[in-house]
This record gives structure tokens, sequence and C-alpha cells, in this order.
């Protein structure tokens, strides 16, 4: 067997660096996923039909078109358009965050569908307003019951986000992709670099775990 | 005060309000009866706007709450509610039920709510339980909170739509004796109920509906022992 681990000592620090890259963009990605997701979800469930639309719409397109067309769309053709440059980093948020918010806006409308009707009519015949009720009451119970189909889509997300490499962002598959180039020796690097993605989902995964028990405290 | 003049509502072509014109005085307590089906539930949730009237009025305290643009979070604040399935809100503690509505919506401090769910929670016989989180409860002590989650927002109305139907046979009295000492505060009350004991004893006023009509009105005590209509008397035969 050909295998030799040595000479990609020298390039640890340079893979190990890419953990940095990715975490930093596929983080923003799932945040503004989150929150894009949510607004769409509660679009959805509005009784004003242009929202509706719109937010139905928005879906069908960032689902109906594969994720590494989107971000070829914003990297390359977007600055053909306006003439403004944008960097990798920006284009990777925002083809992430996009693309994601379309998935967790359907995640999140699942969740708040399944709550019971009877929490609406509890808070509406206290008073409570629409936004507080959202928030306060029907959304935490929406959170409590998804939180595993969410968890899977950041996972998806952060082993997704390898594609990103081929608008030559150096997160941690490109690093391993240039070593692989260096050396001459490809599944090294790529080993090392599918270790590092496993132990970032695993950890990804033990979140998740802590963040579900801490939330069925009231079960 | 609460008048309704000509209710109505109609769900699709199911006609199950068919002009309901009555008047509860305030401090009254009344008793929906009736088979079900009849409308009692949808008159309720009418009360408060859960249901949007087809056609008809229903004015409290001379407003008139059907009227084009009311603001429906307004009327209710003074009009609590009490579900025959409790619908506590899960994620909350028992004293965090009782003291959100009046944070959110009458903006009170944590400090004053606090202390009037605790005054509140007393009064239904739960201090011991202000921690704890609903689906530790029995039905009949979630029902008790949501008596209390009610009256913590001062309502003058209280609406209870089948409050003991859902409990098991041995929890219906603990929560009927926190209503009997409610009733005994002058608060309006209107409630649907099939506790006929209940009607019979605690209630001013009766309304008998029958297939969205309101068949009889008036004294329990003439209700219960000469009922006018046929209808009622069928009725009464079958469940007492």
């Amino acid at each position: 067997m050909n295998l030799d681990f040595t000479q990609i000592v020298p390039y640890i620090p340079f893979i190990l660096k890419g953990i940095g890259a990715t975490l930093q963009f596929v983080s923003i990605s799932i945040v503004v996923g989150f929150i894009l997701g949510t607004i769409l979800a509660i679009c959805k469930i509005t009784k004003v039909p242009l929202l509706k639309w719109l937010a139905d719409a928005y879906t069908s397109i960032f689902r109906g078109t594969p994720l590494i067309l989107q971000l070829m769309i914003i990297y390359f053709a977007v600055p053909q358009l306006t003439g403004f440059d944008i960097t990798a980093f920006v284009s990777a948020v925002l083809a992430f965050g996009l693309n994601s918010a379309a998935y967790v806006s359907e995640i999140i409308r699942a969740g708040i569908m399944a709550v019971d009707k009877g929490q609406t009519e509890a808070a509406e015949a206290l008073g409570v307003p629409y936004k507080s009720m959202m928030l306060n009451i029907i959304l935490p119970q929406a959170f409590k019951n998804i939180l595993p189909a969410l968890m899977n889509e950041f996972i998806t997300l952060t082993k997704e986000s390898a594609i990103v490499s081929t608008i030559g962002y150096l997160d941690l598959m490109r690093r391993a992709q240039i070593v692989g180039a260096d050396i001459y020796r490809n599944f090294e690097p790529l080993l090392v670099a599918g270790l590092i993605y496993w132990v970032m989902v695993f950890i990804l995964t033990k979140i998740g775990g802590l963040v579900e028990r801490r939330m069925r405290q009231s079960d | 005060m609460i008048k309704t003049s000509n209710l109505s509502k109609t769900f699709g072509k199911n006609e199950v309000l068919k002009g309901i014109s009555t008047t509860i005085e305030h401090g009254e307590v009344v008793a929906v009866i009736g088979p079900s089906g009849s409308g009692k539930s949808t008159f309720l949730r009418c009360l408060n706007l859960l249901e949007q009237p087809t056609s008809g009025e229903i004015h409290i305290n001379d407003i008139n709450i059907t009227a084009g643009k009311v603001d429906k979070l307004k009327i209710r604040k003074n009009i609590g509610m009490v579900f025959q399935h409790f619908h506590l809100f899960p994620h909350m503690t028992v004293l965090e039920n009782v003291t959100y509505a009046p944070q959110k919506v009458k903006h009170l401090s944590k400090e004053t709510a606090n202390k009037l769910g605790k005054e509140l929670l007393a009064k239904v016989g739960l201090t011991d339980k202000e921690d704890a989180y609903p689906n530790r409860l029995s039905g009949g002590q979630k029902q008790r909170v949501a008596i209390a989650r009610a009256l913590a927002m001062e309502p003058e109305i209280m609406l209870f739509d089948e409050p003991t139907s859902a409990l098991d046979p041995e929890m219906v009295k603990e929560v009927l004796d926190v209503m009997k000492d409610l009733a005994t505060t002058g608060m309006t009350m209107v409630i649907v109920t099939h506790e006929m004991n209940f009607a019979k004893e605690v209630a001013d006023k009766v309304l008998f509906l029958d297939g969205g009509v309101l068949m009889e009105e008036g004294d329990p005590k003439e209700f219960f022992t000469q009922p006018k209509t046929n209808r009622a008397k069928d009725f009464l035969d079958k469940v007492l």
C-alpha cells in the first residue's frame, strides 16, 4: 500500500487554518439562513396572499436549483451584471445563507403547524398581540419539535460547504486539494480533511443533543 | 353587560347559530346547556370573537364588538376564557403561565405580576406547584391553573367552555369548587357545561340551546323542574 503521512506533516498547519475559514462562513450562513428562514416561515403562514406567494416562490427557486449554480451566479455572474466585485467569502455566506433559508423555512413552517391550535386560541383569548404570541408561545414550542430536523440541516450545510472550494475560497476542502497537488499525493490530505469534517459534525451533533435536552426540561 | 342580538354563525353551509338574542347582566352567572352540536361552544366563542359572527351584533358594556373595525385584543383583555382542554403553555412553569399575559399585555412589572400570580395560585390552591411544568399536573390542577391564568388579566367577564368535560370524575369537584368561589365574588360568568347539578346550584340563569336556537332561558329552578319546551324536557330526561 502506498501511504505516507510523513510528507503532509509540514502542511498540517496550513490545512488546520481551513477549519477557521470553513467555520467562519458556515456559522454566519447558519445564522443568516435561520433568521431569514424564520421570517419566510412566518410569511408562509400569514393570511396575506402576496407574502405567502413571495415566500413560496423564494423556496421554489432556491430548492429547485443546484447550490453550486447559485454560488457561481453570485460569485461570477453578479459582478458581470453590476460591475462590483464580490469576495469569495461574501459570495459563500450569501449562497449558503439564502439557500439554507429555503430549507429552514419549510422545517419551521412544519414546526409551527404542528403546535396545537389551542395555544393560539389561549394566547388570543388573553389578548396577547400576534408578535408576542409568535415569539414567546408558538415559536419556542415549534423549535423544540423541529430541533432534530434543524440540526440535520446545519450538518448538511457544514458538509456541503466544501463546494466553496470551486470558487477558490481557501476552506478546508480547497486546502486539502492544494496540498494534494503540492506533494502529488491525494489520499493523505483528503483523509485528514475528511477526519476534520467528521469531528466538526460530531461536535455539532453533541451541541444539538445538549440544546435538545435543555429544551426538554418541561417534559 | 353582554347583549347579543340575532347572533348567527355559519361554517360553510352549516348554520350553527340561528339568531341568538339574549342579555347577560353584570355579575350574573349563566349556564349554557344543550345537546352536543347545539352551538353552545360557538356561542361562547363568539363572545370574545374567537369566532367571528356571520351576522347579528354583540354589545359588551354598550360597545358593539361586532362593528367592522374593533380592537379585538382590547376587548379580549376584559374577557377571560377557560377551555375544555386547558391549553396551558407547556414550555412555561405554572407561575409563568399565570404571569405571562399581565406582563405582556398589561405591562405589569415582573414583581407585580409574580405577586398577583402567587395570590391567584393560592386562591386556586396550587401554591406548591408554581415552579412545576404543566405536564406534571393532573387535569384538575391544570384547569385550576388555567382559571388563575385567565383571572390574572383581571377581566370583568369569564367564559368557561366545558371546563370539566375533559377531567377524570374525581377531579371535577375541585374545579367546580373554584368556580363556585368565583361566582360569589360577583364575576360575570358564562359557562357552557354538562354539569346539571352545578348549573342548578350556582347559575342565576340558564340558556338552553338546541340546533343553534335559544329554546329557553330563565331561572334554573324553574327550568330544571318545569321546562317549557318539549325539547328541553327530552334533554333533561336524558341527562338527569
